[in-house]
C-alpha cells in the first residue's frame, strides 16, 4: 500500500481509537500493534516493548517528573495566596489593578508550576470571587484566569516545552528563554483586553481598589521571596555552570520541597506524601504516553509513513507562509481534544522535517506551538481550564466562562500573528544568552 | 443493588479481590513516588559531587534514568486506579447507558489484550537479558536485568488493575468510564 | 527477479556524515546493478536509536545497520577492544586491524549472534578543551570532561580527570556553562556538535591517535545467505569499493574538523610519538587491565590486537 494512503488510514483509526474513550497512552499502543502486525510481520510485536524501554530510556525525561514536583510543591502551599496579595496591594491603585494583579499571580505562579489546572484553582479561587464582589464583569472575571492558567506551558519551566525539545532534539535551555518574551506578551495582550472589557462594561467605576498603606505594602513582600529565591537558583543552577537542564529541574524540585517544609511549614509527612502522589500520578501519566508515542511513531517510521508524508509536503511547493498555516490550523483542531504532550509527541517527528525544510526556526516554531497547546486548554470540548474555573465557581455558567475566554483566545491568536510577523520576540532572548543558534 | 442479594458469597469475593488489587496498587504507587524522590536527591548529589568536590559521576545518570523508567512501570497500576490516565470521552458522553457500557468492556479489553502483548515481549526481552548476563556498556556496567525487570513487572501489575476495573465494571460497582448515567 | 526485496539499514548519523554515504553508495550500487534487491536507509535514529540497533540486528528484524560495534560491549565484553585507547595507532593501522586474525576472531563472536560484516573502518577523534591544551596525561589533572566510551573514561579518570556522563545533546550546554572542562570524541562529532564555539584548543587526530573507534557497516547474516548469489556477489562488490572510500574518507575527516577549528581561531595542538606513549602505558594500568580482568579470554585477545604491526 502507498505510504501516504496507509498515512491516511493510520490518521482515520487513531481518531477513532482516541475518541472511543481509551487512554491516550494506551490507545496508542493498540493502534501501532494493529498496524506493526498488518503491515510488518507479526514479528514486530516483539519490538514494542524494547521501544517503549527505549523511548524512556533517558536523562532528559528526568526533567518532567522534576518540574512536576516542583509545581505541586509550590501549589500546596500558601504561596498562591501570598503572591496574589502582594500584587494586589500593590497594584491597587491602577486603573484595572484587580484584574492586572490576577493575571499577574497567574503569569508568576503558572511559571513556576508550570500546571495550568493548578494555577486556575490556586489563583482563582481568591480572585474570581474578588473580581466579582469588584462589580468586574463575570466574563472578565473567569476568562482572565482561565486564560492567565495556559501561561505555565509557555512561560518556563515548561513541561511541554521539555517534551518537545526531546522529540526534536533541541536544546531545553534555550527553548525555555524563547518563552519568556513571547509569555511576556500574552500577558500584556491579556491585561490590555481585561481593562478594555472591564472599562467598555461598566466603567472606570470598579476600577480602583481599597488603600493600602505603605506598612501593609511592604511587609507583604517578604512571603514573596521564597518564590524569588527558587527563580533565582533555578536560574543560576541553569545558566551558571552549576548542571545541565535536565539536572537543574532536581534543584528546583529539591528546593520547593524545601521551601514548602521549612517556610511554609509542610513537615507533616501525610502532605508531603500528598505532593509526592500527586507529581508521581501526573509523571506517570505523561511518561507512559511517551512511551507508548516512541512505539507510535516507531510504526509510523517502520511504515514509512513519516518520511512519505515529509517528501510529499515538501514536494507541494507551497508558500511557506501558507504551509504554516496549514500546520497551526492542524495543530489547533488536535489541542482541541489532545493533551500537549500528546499531539506535541505524535507531531513533532513529521512537523519538525517540514518546519525545517520551509527554513523556519525550531525555537520560534516550539513557541507558535505552545501558544496553539494554550488555546486548546481554554477551548470546548476538553478544555481543562474551562472545567477548573467552572468547579471553582459553580455558580458563574459554563456558556459565560467560555464566553469570556473567547476574546482571550483571540488574544493568543493574535499572538501568534505578531510573532509571525517579529520572529525576534521569540529567538532575541535565546540568542542574547546562549549565543546565536547552531 | 436492592432487588439482588448484596451478600452473596461470589459478591464478596468479588469485593475481596478488587479490593486486594487496590492494595497492591496502592503499595506500587508508594513506590513509583519514592523511586521519584530518590532521583531528585541522587540528581543532586551528582551535582554536588561534581560540581563541589569535583569527582567522577559515574553511577548516577544511569540510576536516575532506571529508577525513572521502573517508577512508570510501578506507577501504571496506580494511576489506573485513581483514574488518571488522560482520555477523550467524547464518544462515552454521547452514548446512552447500554452501548456506553458495552464500549467500557470494549475499551478494557482492547487494553488488556496489547498490554498483555507488550508484557509477553517484554519479559522475553527480559528473561534473554538476563541469561546471557548483559551489562550496560557504561564503565559502571550495571546487570541489565534489574532495570528490564520493571518492564514485565510494569505491565503485569497495571493488567492486574485493569482486570479489576473490569470486574468492578460488570458487577456494576463501577460506572462505564466514570460517567454518572444521564 | 520477479519481486523485489527490500533490505532495511538504520543508522545514527545525518545524511550528510561519511557513514551514511558509505551506506548510500552500497545502495546506488544495488540500484544500479538492477538484481531485484534495493535498500532503505533510515537515517539519524529514525527508526532505531543509537544503542538499540544490534539486537534487533542479530534477530533479523534490522537488516543493516552502521553501528560503533562497541555500543554492544555489554552484551559482548570483548567488542570494547574495538575502542581502546591507543589500540590504534593511526588509520593505515586500522586498516590492517580489519585483515588481522583480531578481526577474525570479533567476526567470529559476531556470527554467533548471526551478523556479518560488510564494510571494515575506523573512524578517529581527539579531545578538546577550554583552557589550556591536552596532549598529555598530566593535563587532565582536575578537568571535568565527558569521555566516548567505557575504556576512556577508565584512562581518563586514572589521569585525575572527573568524568561526566552526560548525553551528547547535552555537551554542547555543558561546555558553553562550564559545566564541562573538556570533550573526547571523534572527528565528525567534534564539527557537528558546533565546538570550536566553545573551546580554546582542540588536539585532533594526526599521525598519531589515541581514539579509534571501530564502526562497520553490518548485516544480519541468514539475511545475507538468503540471497541469491548474483545478489551477494553484487553486495560484496558494493561493500569492498564502499570500504576503500570509507577508508579515505576517515582520514578527511580528520582534516576537514582540523580546517574548520583553524577556521574558528582555535589553538590547533599535537600530540608527539612520546606523548602517545605516556597515554599508552597509562591506558595498560586502567582500561586494559581492566578489560582482560574482566573478560574470560580478554588477554588472548588484546594479544592477537597488538600483535598487528
Ligand atoms: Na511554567
Ligand atoms: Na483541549
Amino acid at each position: 500500500m502507498d505510504p501516504l494512503v496507509l498515512g491516511g488510514l493510520v490518521a482515520v483509526i487513531t481518531i477513532a481509537v482516541l475518541f472511543s474513550g481509551v487512554s491516550v497512552a494506551t490507545g496508542l499502543l493498540i493502534v501501532s500493534a494493529l498496524f506493526l502486525a498488518v503491515f510488518d510481520g507479526l514479528w514486530a510485536l516483539e519490538l514494542m516493548p524494547e521501544k517503549f524501554f527505549g523511548k524512556l530510556n533517558s536523562f532528559a525525561l528526568l526533567s518532567i517528573p522534576m518540574f512536576i514536583i516542583m509545581g505541586a510543591a509550590i501549589s500546596s502551599t500558601r504561596a498562591g495566596a501570598d503572591l496574589y496579595e502582594a500584587l494586589e496591594r500593590w497594584l491597587t491603585r491602577v486603573p484595572g489593578g484587580l484584574v492586572m494583579s490576577n493575571l499577574g499571580a497567574c503569569a508568576l505562579f503558572s511559571a513556576m508550576s508550570g500546571s495550568s489546572p493548578a494555577t486556575c484553582a490556586a489563583i482563582g479561587k481568591m480572585g474570581i470571587p474578588e473580581m466579582r464582589k469588584r462589580g468586574y464583569p463575570e466574563t472578565v472575571a473567569s476568562g482572565s484566569i482561565a486564560a492567565g492558567g495556559t501561561l505555565g506551558i509557555l512561560i518556563p519551566p515548561s513541561v511541554t516545552m521539555i517534551v518537545y525539545g526531546i522529540a526534536t532534539e533541541t536544546s531545553i535551555g534555550r527553548l525555555f528563554l524563547a518563552g519568556v518574551l513571547p509569555g511576556l506578551m500574552l500577558v500584556s495582550l491579556f491585561m490590555a483586553w481585561s481593562v478594555w472589557s472591564t472599562w467598555r462594561n461598566t466603567g472606570l467605576s470598579v476600577m480602583s481598589g481599597r488603600r493600602y498603606s505603605l506598612r501593609e505594602k511592604l511587609e507583604i513582600l517578604p512571603r514573596v521571596l521564597p518564590f524569588l529565591l527558587v527563580i533565582l537558583g533555578v536560574l543560576y543552577a541553569m545558566y551558571g555552570g552549576l548542571a545541565t537542564p535536565s539536572e537543574t529541574a532536581a534543584v528546583g524540585a529539591l528546593m520547593c520541597l524545601l521551601m514548602a517544609v521549612i517556610i511554609y511549614r509542610m513537615w507533616s509527612p501525610k502532605s508531603l506524601w500528598l505532593v509526592l502522589r500527586d507529581s508521581t500520578r501526573e509523571s506517570v501519566m505523561i511518561l507512559f504516553i511517551i512511551g507508548a508515542a516512541g512505539v507510535f511513531s516507531y510504526m509510523l517510521s517502520s511504515l514509512f509513513i513519516t518520511q512519505s508524508i515529509a517528501l510529499w509536503i515538501s514536494d507541494l511547493d507551497v508558500n511557506r507562509w501558507v504551509l504554516m498555516g496549514a500546520i497551526n490550523v492542524f495543530l489547533l483542531i488536535a489541542g482541541f481534544f489532545l493533551p500537549p504532550v500528546a499531539v506535541i509527541l505524535m507531531a513533532a517527528p513529521i512537523l519538525l522535517p517540514i518546519i525545517l525544510a520551509a527554513d523556519f526556526d525550531p525555537y520560534w516554531f516550539a513557541v507558535i506551538l505552545t501558544i496553539n497547546m494554550e488555546i486548546g486548554l481554554i477551548s470546548p470540548p476538553v478544555g481543562l481550564n474551562l472545567y477548573v474555573i467552572n468547579s471553582i465557581a459553580p455558580d458563574i455558567k459554563l456558556k459565560t466562562i467560555l464566553k469570556g475566554s473567547l476574546p482571550y483566545v483571540a488574544c493568543m491568536v493574535l499572538a501568534i500573528l505578531i510573532l509571525c510577523i517579529f520572529p525576534g520576540i521569540a529567538t532575541w532572548l535565546p540568542d542574547m544568552v546562549m549565543g546565536p543558534v547552531r | 443493588m436492592a432487588s439482588t442479594s448484596p451478600d452473596a458469597p461470589w459478591r464478596r469475593g468479588a469485593d475481596a479481590l478488587i479490593r486486594g488489587i487496590g492494595w497492591i496498587s496502592t503499595f506500587c504507587g508508594w513506590a513509583a513516588a519514592s523511586m521519584i524522590l530518590a532521583s531528585v536527591l541522587i540528581t543532586c548529589q551528582m551535582i554536588f559531587v561534581r560540581f563541589v568536590l569535583r569527582q567522577s559521576t559515574v553511577w548516577q545518570t544511569e540510576t536516575v534514568v532506571y529508577l525513572m523508567i521502573a517508577a512508570t512501570m510501578l506507577g501504571l497500576p496506580y494511576v489506573q486506579m485513581m483514574r488518571g490516565h488522560v482520555n477523550v470521552d467524547l464518544l462515552p458522553i454521547w452514548l446512552r447507558p447500554l452501548p456506553r457500557k458495552l464500549l467500557a468492556v470494549v475499551v478494557l479489553v482492547a487494553g488488556i489484550v496489547v498490554l498483555s502483548i507488550m508484557g509477553y515481549y517484554a519479559f522475553e526481552h527480559w528473561h534473554i537479558t538476563f541469561q546471557r548476563g548483559w551489562r550496560s556498556p557504561s564503565v559502571w556496567g550495571p546487570q541489565l536485568w534489574i532495570p528490564y525487570l520493571a518492564l514485565p513487572l510494569g505491565f503485569a501489575l497495571f493488567i492486574l488493575q485493569l482486570l479489576a476495573d473490569l470486574l468492578a465494571l460488570l458487577s456494576g460497582r463501577d460506572k462505564p468510564f466514570g460517567l454518572e448515567a444521564d | 527477479s520477479a519481486e523485489a526485496q527490500q533490505l532495511r539499514l538504520s543508522h545514527q548519523w545525518s545524511t550528510a556524515d561519511v557513514r551514511h554515504q558509505v551506506a548510500q553508495m552500497i545502495a546506488d550500487e544495488l540500484d544500479e546493478a538492477d538484481v531485484g534487491l534495493s535498500m532503505r536507509i533510515f537515517p539519524s535514529a529514525s527508526l532505531f536509536s543509537a544503542t538499540e540497533q544490534y539486537l534487533p540486528l542479530s534477530r533479523g528484524q534490522l537488516d543493516m545497520t552502521v553501528y560503533p560495534l562497541s555500543y554492544a560491549g555489554g552484551q559482548r565484553p570483548e567488542f570494547n577492544l574495538t575502542l581502546m585507547p591507543g589500540l590504534v595507532r593511526n588509520h593505515d593501522h586500522g586498516a590492517r586491524l580489519n585483515n588481522s586474525p583480531f578481526m577474525e576472531a570479533l567476526e567470529d563472536l559476531m556470527a554467533e549472534d548471526d551478523v556479518m560484516v560488510l564494510v571494515h573502518g575506523y573512524l578517529a577523534g581527539g579531545f578538546a578543551s577550554k583552557g589550556d591544551c591536552i596532549t598529555r596525561p598530566e593535563h587532565m589533572e582536575g578537568r571535568t570532561v565527558r569521555a566516548a566510551g567505557r575504556a576512556f573514561e577508565q584512562m581518563l579518570a586514572a589521569a585525575g580527570a572527573s568524568i561526566a556522563s552526560m548525553a551528547s545533546s547535552e555537551v554542547y550546554n555543558a561546555m558553553q556553562t562550564g559545566v564541562l572542562d573538556a570533550v573526547n570524541t571523534s572527528s565528525s562529532s567534534f564539527v557537528s556538535f558546533r565546538l570550536y564555539e566553545q573551546v580554546d584548543c582542540y588536539t585532533p587526530a594526526a599521525d598519531v591517535a589515541l581514539w579509534f573507534m571501530y564502526q562497520p557497516l553490518l548485516m544480519n547474516k541468514s539475511t545475507f545467505e538468503g540471497l541469491s548469489a548474483e545478489q551477494q556477489e553484487v553486495l560484496l562488490a558494493a561493500a569492498e569499493k564502499a570500504e576503500t572510500w570509507y577508508l579515505e574518507q576517515a582520514k578527511h575527516d580528520d582534516v576537514r574538523s582540523v580546517e574548520v577549528y583553524r577556521d574558528n581561531g582555535i589553538e590547533i595542538a599535537e600530540m608527539t610519538e612520546e606523548d602517545f606513549a605516556a597515554w599508552r602505558e597509562l591506558a595498560m594500568e586502567s582500561a586494559y587491565a581492566s578489560f582482560v580482568d574482566q573478560v574470560p579470554n580478554g588477554q588472548e585477545l588484546l594479544d592477537l590486537a597488538l600483535a598487528v604491526e
